[in-house]
Protein backbone atom coordinates (compact mmCIF):
# COMPACT_ATOMS: atom_id res chain seq x y z
CA UNK A 1 0.00 0.00 0.00
CA UNK A 2 2.70 1.99 0.57
CA UNK A 3 4.23 1.23 -2.56
CA UNK A 4 1.19 2.38 -4.55
CA UNK A 5 0.77 5.47 -2.83
CA UNK A 6 4.42 6.57 -3.20
CA UNK A 7 4.35 5.59 -6.41
CA UNK A 8 0.77 8.12 -7.28
CA UNK A 9 2.99 10.69 -5.73
CA UNK A 10 5.31 10.53 -7.67
CA UNK A 11 3.33 10.29 -10.49
CA UNK A 12 1.06 12.97 -9.69
CA UNK A 13 4.16 15.30 -9.14
CA UNK A 14 5.39 14.25 -12.81
CA UNK A 15 2.28 15.17 -14.27
CA UNK A 16 1.81 18.21 -12.56
CA UNK A 17 5.36 19.33 -13.65
CA UNK A 18 4.19 17.81 -17.40
CA UNK A 19 1.11 20.44 -17.35
CA UNK A 20 3.32 22.85 -16.65
CA UNK A 21 6.36 22.99 -18.98
CA UNK A 22 4.17 21.14 -21.58
CA UNK A 23 7.38 20.35 -23.65
CA UNK A 24 7.24 16.75 -23.76
CA UNK A 25 4.07 15.80 -24.66
CA UNK A 26 3.55 19.19 -27.18
CA UNK A 27 7.16 18.05 -28.42
CA UNK A 28 5.40 14.28 -29.18
CA UNK A 29 2.36 15.24 -30.59
CA UNK A 30 3.73 17.76 -33.52
CA UNK A 31 6.62 15.02 -33.82
CA UNK A 32 4.38 12.02 -34.77
CA UNK A 33 1.79 14.04 -36.84
CA UNK A 34 4.56 15.46 -38.37
CA UNK A 35 6.30 11.67 -39.33
CA UNK A 36 2.62 10.97 -40.37
CA UNK A 37 2.63 13.68 -42.77
CA UNK A 38 5.90 12.36 -44.24
CA UNK A 39 4.37 8.84 -44.60
CA UNK A 40 1.41 10.47 -46.48
CA UNK A 41 3.54 11.82 -49.08
CA UNK A 42 5.96 9.13 -49.16
CA UNK A 43 3.97 5.86 -49.31
CA UNK A 44 0.51 5.12 -51.17
CA UNK A 45 -1.10 2.72 -49.25
CA UNK A 46 -3.10 0.38 -51.97
CA UNK A 47 -6.09 -1.77 -49.94
CA UNK A 48 -4.24 -4.64 -50.63
CA UNK A 49 -1.35 -3.59 -49.00
CA UNK A 50 -3.02 -2.18 -45.64
CA UNK A 51 -2.27 -4.97 -43.59
CA UNK A 52 1.19 -5.41 -44.41
CA UNK A 53 1.65 -1.52 -43.92
CA UNK A 54 -0.06 0.15 -41.58
CA UNK A 55 1.39 -1.57 -38.60
CA UNK A 56 5.25 -0.79 -39.21
CA UNK A 57 4.43 3.23 -39.97
CA UNK A 58 2.43 3.01 -37.36
CA UNK A 59 5.00 1.77 -35.03
CA UNK A 60 7.77 3.74 -36.70
CA UNK A 61 5.64 6.79 -35.59
CA UNK A 62 5.29 5.54 -32.25
CA UNK A 63 9.30 3.91 -31.69
CA UNK A 64 10.29 7.73 -32.88
CA UNK A 65 7.65 9.60 -30.63
CA UNK A 66 8.25 7.59 -27.77
CA UNK A 67 11.57 7.96 -27.83
CA UNK A 68 11.27 11.33 -27.81
CA UNK A 69 9.54 11.46 -24.24
CA UNK A 70 12.07 8.94 -23.29
CA UNK A 71 14.77 11.37 -23.57
CA UNK A 72 13.14 14.14 -21.70
CA UNK A 73 11.60 11.72 -18.92
CA UNK A 74 14.32 12.49 -16.16
CA UNK A 75 14.51 16.31 -17.07
CA UNK A 76 12.45 17.17 -14.70
CA UNK A 77 15.18 15.61 -11.69
CA UNK A 78 18.22 16.47 -13.69
CA UNK A 79 17.43 20.16 -13.15
CA UNK A 80 18.48 21.38 -9.54
CA UNK A 81 19.79 17.83 -8.23
CA UNK A 82 16.22 16.79 -7.79
CA UNK A 83 17.24 13.34 -8.38
CA UNK A 84 19.65 13.46 -5.23
CA UNK A 85 16.67 15.00 -3.05
CA UNK A 86 14.36 11.65 -4.48
CA UNK A 87 17.61 9.42 -3.98
CA UNK A 88 17.85 10.92 -0.41
CA UNK A 89 14.67 9.98 0.73
CA UNK A 90 13.04 6.89 1.75
CA UNK A 91 11.05 6.49 -0.95
CA UNK A 92 11.17 3.27 -2.58
CA UNK A 93 13.52 2.95 -5.79
CA UNK A 94 10.59 0.55 -7.86
CA UNK A 95 7.73 2.91 -7.07
CA UNK A 96 9.83 5.51 -8.71
CA UNK A 97 10.12 3.37 -11.73
CA UNK A 98 6.62 2.38 -12.00
CA UNK A 99 5.55 6.21 -11.19
CA UNK A 100 8.32 6.86 -14.34
CA UNK A 101 6.71 4.02 -16.54
CA UNK A 102 3.27 5.44 -16.28
CA UNK A 103 4.04 8.36 -16.87
CA UNK A 104 5.49 7.95 -19.87
CA UNK A 105 2.32 5.25 -20.47
CA UNK A 106 -0.03 8.18 -20.38
CA UNK A 107 2.01 10.62 -22.59
CA UNK A 108 2.15 8.14 -25.36
CA UNK A 109 -1.16 6.94 -25.00
CA UNK A 110 -2.18 10.37 -25.07
CA UNK A 111 -0.37 11.13 -28.31
CA UNK A 112 -1.27 7.44 -29.98
CA UNK A 113 -5.37 8.57 -29.44
CA UNK A 114 -4.62 11.25 -31.89
CA UNK A 115 -1.99 9.39 -34.21
CA UNK A 116 -3.82 6.02 -34.91
CA UNK A 117 -7.13 7.78 -36.16
CA UNK A 118 -5.27 10.51 -37.92
CA UNK A 119 -3.40 8.24 -39.81
CA UNK A 120 -6.82 6.45 -41.00
CA UNK A 121 -7.81 9.87 -41.84
CA UNK A 122 -4.78 10.48 -43.98
CA UNK A 123 -4.65 7.39 -45.64
CA UNK A 124 -8.19 7.22 -45.93
CA UNK A 125 -8.24 3.47 -44.81
CA UNK A 126 -11.82 1.81 -44.34
CA UNK A 127 -12.37 -0.64 -41.34
CA UNK A 128 -13.07 1.78 -38.42
CA UNK A 129 -14.68 -0.64 -36.55
CA UNK A 130 -11.30 -2.39 -36.35
CA UNK A 131 -9.59 0.79 -34.67
CA UNK A 132 -10.65 -0.06 -30.86
CA UNK A 133 -9.26 -3.54 -31.18
CA UNK A 134 -5.72 -2.14 -32.56
CA UNK A 135 -5.67 0.79 -30.01
CA UNK A 136 -5.42 -2.44 -27.41
CA UNK A 137 -2.91 -4.50 -29.15
CA UNK A 138 -1.12 -1.35 -29.43
CA UNK A 139 -1.72 -0.29 -25.83
CA UNK A 140 0.19 -3.59 -24.59
CA UNK A 141 3.14 -2.99 -27.07
CA UNK A 142 3.08 0.50 -25.76
CA UNK A 143 3.33 -0.96 -21.86
CA UNK A 144 6.26 -2.73 -23.15
CA UNK A 145 8.36 0.14 -24.56
CA UNK A 146 7.53 2.50 -21.53
CA UNK A 147 8.70 -0.32 -19.21
CA UNK A 148 12.07 -1.09 -21.14
CA UNK A 149 12.13 2.38 -22.41
CA UNK A 150 12.48 4.16 -18.32
CA UNK A 151 14.53 1.45 -17.53
CA UNK A 152 17.46 1.90 -20.09
CA UNK A 153 16.52 5.98 -19.74
CA UNK A 154 17.59 5.85 -16.16
CA UNK A 155 20.70 3.01 -17.10
CA UNK A 156 21.76 6.22 -20.07
CA UNK A 157 21.10 8.76 -17.26
CA UNK A 158 24.23 9.89 -16.52
CA UNK A 159 25.81 9.23 -20.21
CA UNK A 160 27.39 11.99 -21.89
CA UNK A 161 25.62 11.31 -25.33
CA UNK A 162 22.36 9.96 -23.68
CA UNK A 163 20.16 10.98 -26.57
CA UNK A 164 22.27 8.82 -29.39
CA UNK A 165 22.78 5.81 -26.88
CA UNK A 166 19.38 5.34 -25.18
CA UNK A 167 17.76 4.11 -28.84
CA UNK A 168 20.93 2.25 -29.83
CA UNK A 169 20.89 0.11 -26.62
CA UNK A 170 16.66 0.15 -26.59
CA UNK A 171 15.92 -0.42 -30.04
CA UNK A 172 17.32 -4.28 -30.48
CA UNK A 173 16.18 -4.76 -27.07
CA UNK A 174 12.73 -4.04 -28.16
CA UNK A 175 12.54 -6.63 -31.27
CA UNK A 176 10.22 -8.73 -29.75
CA UNK A 177 7.45 -6.53 -28.75
CA UNK A 178 7.38 -4.39 -32.11
CA UNK A 179 7.37 -7.93 -34.05
CA UNK A 180 4.70 -9.18 -31.45
CA UNK A 181 2.32 -5.92 -32.00
CA UNK A 182 3.09 -5.95 -35.61
CA UNK A 183 2.09 -9.77 -35.89
CA UNK A 184 -1.37 -8.75 -33.82
CA UNK A 185 -2.30 -5.66 -35.27
CA UNK A 186 -1.79 -7.27 -39.05
CA UNK A 187 -3.75 -10.07 -37.98
CA UNK A 188 -6.21 -7.92 -36.77
CA UNK A 189 -6.36 -5.74 -39.98
CA UNK A 190 -6.34 -9.58 -42.91
CA UNK A 191 -9.34 -10.92 -40.56
CA UNK A 192 -10.68 -8.35 -38.35
CA UNK A 193 -9.73 -10.85 -35.04
CA UNK A 194 -6.74 -12.16 -33.95
CA UNK A 195 -6.53 -15.63 -34.68
CA UNK A 196 -3.53 -17.20 -35.39
CA UNK A 197 -1.85 -14.36 -33.62
CA UNK A 198 -2.81 -15.32 -30.25
CA UNK A 199 0.77 -16.66 -29.53
CA UNK A 200 2.15 -13.21 -30.16
CA UNK A 201 0.27 -11.82 -27.94
CA UNK A 202 0.75 -14.09 -25.13
CA UNK A 203 4.42 -12.97 -25.98
CA UNK A 204 3.75 -9.46 -25.63
CA UNK A 205 1.53 -9.98 -22.31
CA UNK A 206 4.38 -11.83 -21.00
CA UNK A 207 7.17 -9.10 -22.25
CA UNK A 208 4.95 -6.23 -20.30
CA UNK A 209 4.99 -9.05 -16.98
CA UNK A 210 8.57 -10.14 -16.76
CA UNK A 211 9.94 -6.30 -18.03
CA UNK A 212 7.83 -4.68 -15.35
CA UNK A 213 8.49 -6.81 -12.65
CA UNK A 214 12.58 -7.35 -13.59
CA UNK A 215 12.46 -3.24 -13.31
CA UNK A 216 10.80 -2.83 -10.01
CA UNK A 217 13.16 -5.70 -8.97
CA UNK A 218 16.50 -3.82 -9.78
CA UNK A 219 15.69 -0.16 -10.05
CA UNK A 220 17.39 0.52 -6.40
CA UNK A 221 20.69 -0.75 -8.70
CA UNK A 222 19.66 0.95 -11.53
CA UNK A 223 19.22 4.36 -10.48
CA UNK A 224 22.26 4.59 -7.59
CA UNK A 225 25.07 6.97 -8.27
CA UNK B 1 21.25 9.67 16.22
CA UNK B 2 24.84 8.38 16.99
CA UNK B 3 26.60 7.96 14.00
CA UNK B 4 29.44 5.90 13.85
CA UNK B 5 32.20 5.92 10.46
CA UNK B 6 34.77 3.30 10.54
CA UNK B 7 37.77 3.26 7.98
CA UNK B 8 35.89 5.10 5.29
CA UNK B 9 37.14 5.48 2.09
CA UNK B 10 36.00 6.25 -1.39
CA UNK B 11 38.02 6.05 -4.91
CA UNK B 12 36.98 7.10 -8.48
CA UNK B 13 38.97 5.31 -10.77
CA UNK B 14 42.60 5.73 -9.36
CA UNK B 15 41.86 8.65 -7.51
CA UNK B 16 41.23 8.67 -4.11
CA UNK B 17 38.83 11.45 -2.57
CA UNK B 18 38.51 9.92 0.55
CA UNK B 19 40.87 7.55 2.64
CA UNK B 20 40.14 6.08 5.82
CA UNK B 21 38.52 8.27 7.73
CA UNK B 22 37.01 7.29 10.90
CA UNK B 23 34.48 8.82 13.86
CA UNK B 24 32.19 8.83 16.63
CA UNK B 25 29.65 11.38 16.59
CA UNK B 26 27.20 10.78 19.77
CA UNK B 27 24.01 12.41 19.31
CA UNK B 28 24.02 16.42 19.44
CA UNK B 29 27.62 16.57 18.14
CA UNK B 30 27.79 19.57 15.62
CA UNK B 31 30.92 19.20 13.59
CA UNK B 32 32.39 21.92 11.40
CA UNK B 33 33.80 19.86 8.43
CA UNK B 34 36.89 21.75 6.99
CA UNK B 35 39.29 22.08 3.97
CA UNK B 36 40.33 23.37 1.39
CA UNK B 37 38.51 22.53 -2.36
CA UNK B 38 39.04 19.25 -3.14
CA UNK B 39 40.10 17.92 0.32
CA UNK B 40 37.29 15.46 0.26
CA UNK B 41 34.29 17.32 1.86
CA UNK B 42 31.39 16.83 -0.18
CA UNK B 43 32.29 13.21 -0.93
CA UNK B 44 32.25 12.42 2.60
CA UNK B 45 28.99 14.21 3.15
CA UNK B 46 27.49 12.52 -0.06
CA UNK B 47 28.83 8.79 1.33
CA UNK B 48 27.01 9.64 4.83
CA UNK B 49 24.11 10.62 3.39
CA UNK B 50 24.30 7.27 1.54
CA UNK B 51 24.27 9.28 -2.48
CA UNK B 52 27.59 7.60 -2.58
CA UNK B 53 28.47 4.17 -2.03
CA UNK B 54 32.53 3.59 -0.37
CA UNK B 55 34.98 2.07 -1.40
CA UNK B 56 35.95 0.61 1.91
CA UNK B 57 34.53 1.21 5.34
CA UNK B 58 31.27 0.99 7.10
CA UNK B 59 28.91 3.32 8.42
CA UNK B 60 26.64 2.97 11.44
CA UNK B 61 23.63 4.56 12.98
CA UNK B 62 22.76 3.80 16.28
CA UNK B 63 24.95 0.65 16.16
CA UNK B 64 23.49 -0.75 13.14
CA UNK B 65 25.57 -0.98 10.07
CA UNK B 66 23.63 1.77 7.27
CA UNK B 67 21.85 0.01 4.23
CA UNK B 68 20.98 1.82 1.50
CA UNK B 69 17.83 -0.25 0.96
CA UNK B 70 16.95 0.23 4.54
CA UNK B 71 14.55 3.48 4.19
CA UNK B 72 14.39 3.84 8.17
CA UNK B 73 17.84 4.92 7.94
CA UNK B 74 17.06 7.32 4.89
CA UNK B 75 14.67 8.92 6.54
CA UNK B 76 16.63 10.10 9.55
CA UNK B 77 19.39 11.74 6.91
CA UNK B 78 19.14 15.49 6.44
CA UNK B 79 21.22 17.19 3.47
CA UNK B 80 21.12 20.83 3.16
CA UNK B 81 22.23 21.81 0.03
CA UNK B 82 20.87 25.40 -0.63
CA UNK B 83 18.37 26.09 -3.33
CA UNK B 84 19.14 22.86 -4.66
CA UNK B 85 16.60 19.77 -4.39
CA UNK B 86 13.67 21.61 -4.97
CA UNK B 87 11.29 21.34 -7.88
CA UNK B 88 11.04 25.11 -10.10
CA UNK B 89 8.35 24.57 -12.12
CA UNK B 90 6.07 23.68 -8.22
CA UNK B 91 4.87 26.14 -5.88
CA UNK B 92 6.64 26.80 -2.64
CA UNK B 93 4.24 25.35 -0.67
CA UNK B 94 3.83 22.16 -3.20
CA UNK B 95 7.87 21.60 -2.96
CA UNK B 96 6.95 21.32 1.19
CA UNK B 97 4.09 19.13 0.40
CA UNK B 98 5.29 16.83 -1.79
CA UNK B 99 8.30 16.13 0.20
CA UNK B 100 6.59 15.79 3.52
CA UNK B 101 4.67 13.15 1.89
CA UNK B 102 7.64 11.77 0.44
CA UNK B 103 9.12 11.28 3.86
CA UNK B 104 5.84 10.24 5.19
CA UNK B 105 5.64 12.80 7.86
CA UNK B 106 1.91 13.47 7.15
CA UNK B 107 1.90 15.60 10.38
CA UNK B 108 4.17 18.01 9.20
CA UNK B 109 1.64 19.21 6.38
CA UNK B 110 -0.25 21.66 9.30
CA UNK B 111 2.79 22.94 9.85
CA UNK B 112 4.06 24.39 6.55
CA UNK B 113 2.27 27.78 6.78
CA UNK B 114 4.06 28.37 10.00
CA UNK B 115 7.17 27.57 9.15
CA UNK B 116 7.15 29.76 5.89
CA UNK B 117 6.01 32.12 7.99
CA UNK B 118 9.37 31.72 10.00
CA UNK B 119 11.49 31.60 7.39
CA UNK B 120 9.71 35.12 5.42
CA UNK B 121 8.49 32.62 2.89
CA UNK B 122 4.18 33.27 3.96
CA UNK B 123 3.87 35.93 0.91
CA UNK B 124 5.35 33.73 -1.70
CA UNK B 125 4.29 30.12 -0.76
CA UNK B 126 1.83 29.81 -4.43
CA UNK B 127 4.89 31.51 -6.20
CA UNK B 128 6.81 28.99 -8.46
CA UNK B 129 10.12 28.31 -6.79
CA UNK B 130 12.10 29.17 -10.43
CA UNK B 131 10.95 32.90 -9.77
CA UNK B 132 12.30 32.84 -6.16
CA UNK B 133 15.87 34.71 -5.79
CA UNK B 134 18.93 32.52 -4.51
CA UNK B 135 18.80 33.82 -1.13
CA UNK B 136 15.32 32.89 -1.04
CA UNK B 137 15.32 29.51 -2.40
CA UNK B 138 18.23 28.85 0.72
CA UNK B 139 15.31 29.81 2.94
CA UNK B 140 12.97 27.44 1.48
CA UNK B 141 15.51 24.18 1.92
CA UNK B 142 15.45 25.56 5.52
CA UNK B 143 12.25 24.90 5.59
CA UNK B 144 11.82 22.05 4.29
CA UNK B 145 14.73 20.45 6.68
CA UNK B 146 12.59 22.28 9.42
CA UNK B 147 9.58 20.65 8.60
CA UNK B 148 11.31 17.28 8.34
CA UNK B 149 13.21 17.55 11.39
CA UNK B 150 16.59 14.83 10.62
CA UNK B 151 18.21 12.95 12.90
CA UNK B 152 21.56 13.42 11.10
CA UNK B 153 21.70 16.96 9.24
CA UNK B 154 24.37 17.42 6.74
CA UNK B 155 24.72 20.70 5.09
CA UNK B 156 27.34 21.78 2.58
CA UNK B 157 27.71 25.33 2.09
CA UNK B 158 24.52 25.98 4.01
CA UNK B 159 25.18 30.14 3.93
CA UNK B 160 25.13 30.30 -0.04
CA UNK B 161 24.36 33.79 -0.14
CA UNK B 162 21.63 34.38 2.92
CA UNK B 163 21.21 37.73 3.88
CA UNK B 164 22.30 39.03 7.55
CA UNK B 165 18.76 37.76 8.76
CA UNK B 166 18.96 34.65 6.50
CA UNK B 167 21.81 33.55 8.23
CA UNK B 168 20.36 34.24 11.71
CA UNK B 169 17.64 31.92 10.92
CA UNK B 170 20.16 29.00 10.11
CA UNK B 171 22.21 29.52 12.81
CA UNK B 172 18.40 29.60 15.08
CA UNK B 173 17.25 26.21 13.26
CA UNK B 174 20.93 24.69 13.52
CA UNK B 175 21.15 25.53 17.29
CA UNK B 176 17.70 24.11 17.90
CA UNK B 177 18.51 20.48 15.78
CA UNK B 178 21.62 20.22 17.72
CA UNK B 179 19.73 20.43 21.28
CA UNK B 180 17.05 17.78 19.66
CA UNK B 181 20.01 15.71 19.89
CA UNK B 182 20.61 15.51 15.80
CA UNK B 183 24.44 15.09 14.72
CA UNK B 184 24.95 18.00 12.61
CA UNK B 185 28.19 18.13 10.09
CA UNK B 186 28.89 21.31 8.16
CA UNK B 187 31.24 21.87 5.55
CA UNK B 188 31.64 25.26 5.46
CA UNK B 189 34.22 28.22 3.62
CA UNK B 190 32.67 30.28 6.23
CA UNK B 191 35.25 29.02 8.96
CA UNK B 192 34.33 31.47 11.53
CA UNK B 193 30.88 31.17 11.73
CA UNK B 194 30.87 27.23 11.38
CA UNK B 195 33.21 27.52 14.23
CA UNK B 196 31.18 29.69 16.61
CA UNK B 197 28.76 27.03 16.17
CA UNK B 198 30.67 23.41 16.48
CA UNK B 199 31.27 21.40 19.34
CA UNK B 200 34.19 20.02 16.72
CA UNK B 201 36.12 20.66 13.96
CA UNK B 202 37.42 17.84 11.48
CA UNK B 203 40.09 19.23 8.61
CA UNK B 204 40.17 17.01 5.70
CA UNK B 205 43.51 17.46 3.28
CA UNK B 206 43.74 15.55 0.30
CA UNK B 207 41.25 12.18 1.44
CA UNK B 208 42.56 12.26 4.55
CA UNK B 209 41.44 13.22 8.37
CA UNK B 210 44.31 15.64 9.74
CA UNK B 211 42.47 17.07 12.48
CA UNK B 212 40.40 15.93 14.79
CA UNK B 213 39.46 17.66 18.12
CA UNK B 214 36.60 18.65 20.43
CA UNK B 215 36.34 22.49 20.76
CA UNK B 216 38.68 24.64 22.79
CA UNK B 217 39.17 27.79 23.90
CA UNK B 218 41.47 29.22 22.84
CA UNK B 219 41.89 26.80 20.17
CA UNK B 220 45.27 26.86 19.26
CA UNK B 221 46.30 23.64 17.56
CA UNK B 222 43.38 24.39 14.96
CA UNK B 223 44.73 27.35 14.46
CA UNK B 224 47.81 25.87 13.69
CA UNK B 225 46.42 23.28 11.59
CA UNK B 226 43.97 25.46 9.63
CA UNK B 227 46.25 28.31 9.00
CA UNK B 228 47.74 26.91 5.83
CA UNK B 229 44.54 26.73 3.97
CA UNK B 230 43.67 30.42 5.08
CA UNK B 231 43.45 33.42 2.48
CA UNK B 232 47.02 35.34 2.91
CA UNK B 233 46.84 37.66 5.66
CA UNK B 234 43.17 36.72 6.95
CA UNK B 235 42.41 34.94 10.57
CA UNK B 236 39.31 33.52 12.16
CA UNK B 237 38.56 34.22 15.71
CA UNK B 238 37.43 31.23 18.10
Amino acid sequence: MEFLSQAVLLFKKDLLLELRRRESLLTMFFFGTLLLFVFHFSFDLAPDRIAEMAPALLWLAFLFTGTLGLAQLFEGERANHCLEALLLSPMDRGAFFVAKTCFNLVLMVLVEIVIIPLFWILFNLPNWELVPDLFLVTLLGTVGFCVLGTLFAAVTLKARARELLLPLILFPLMVPVILATIRCMEAILRNGELGDALPWLRLLVGFDVIFLTVGVLIFDWVIEF
Amino acid sequence: MHVTVSHLAKAYGALWALRDVSLDLPPGEFVALLGPNGAGKTTLLKLLAGLLSPTAGDIGFDGHKFRYSDTRHRSAIGFLAPGEHLYENLTVRENLIFFTSLYKQYGAVSRIGAVLEEVGLKQRSEEYVATLSSGMKCRLSIAKWKLLDPGMLLLDEPYGVLDGNGVDLLERFLRAQRNKGSVLIMASHHVSRALSLCTRALILHQGRLTFDETRQQPWHSLTRAFGEFMPHGESWNS
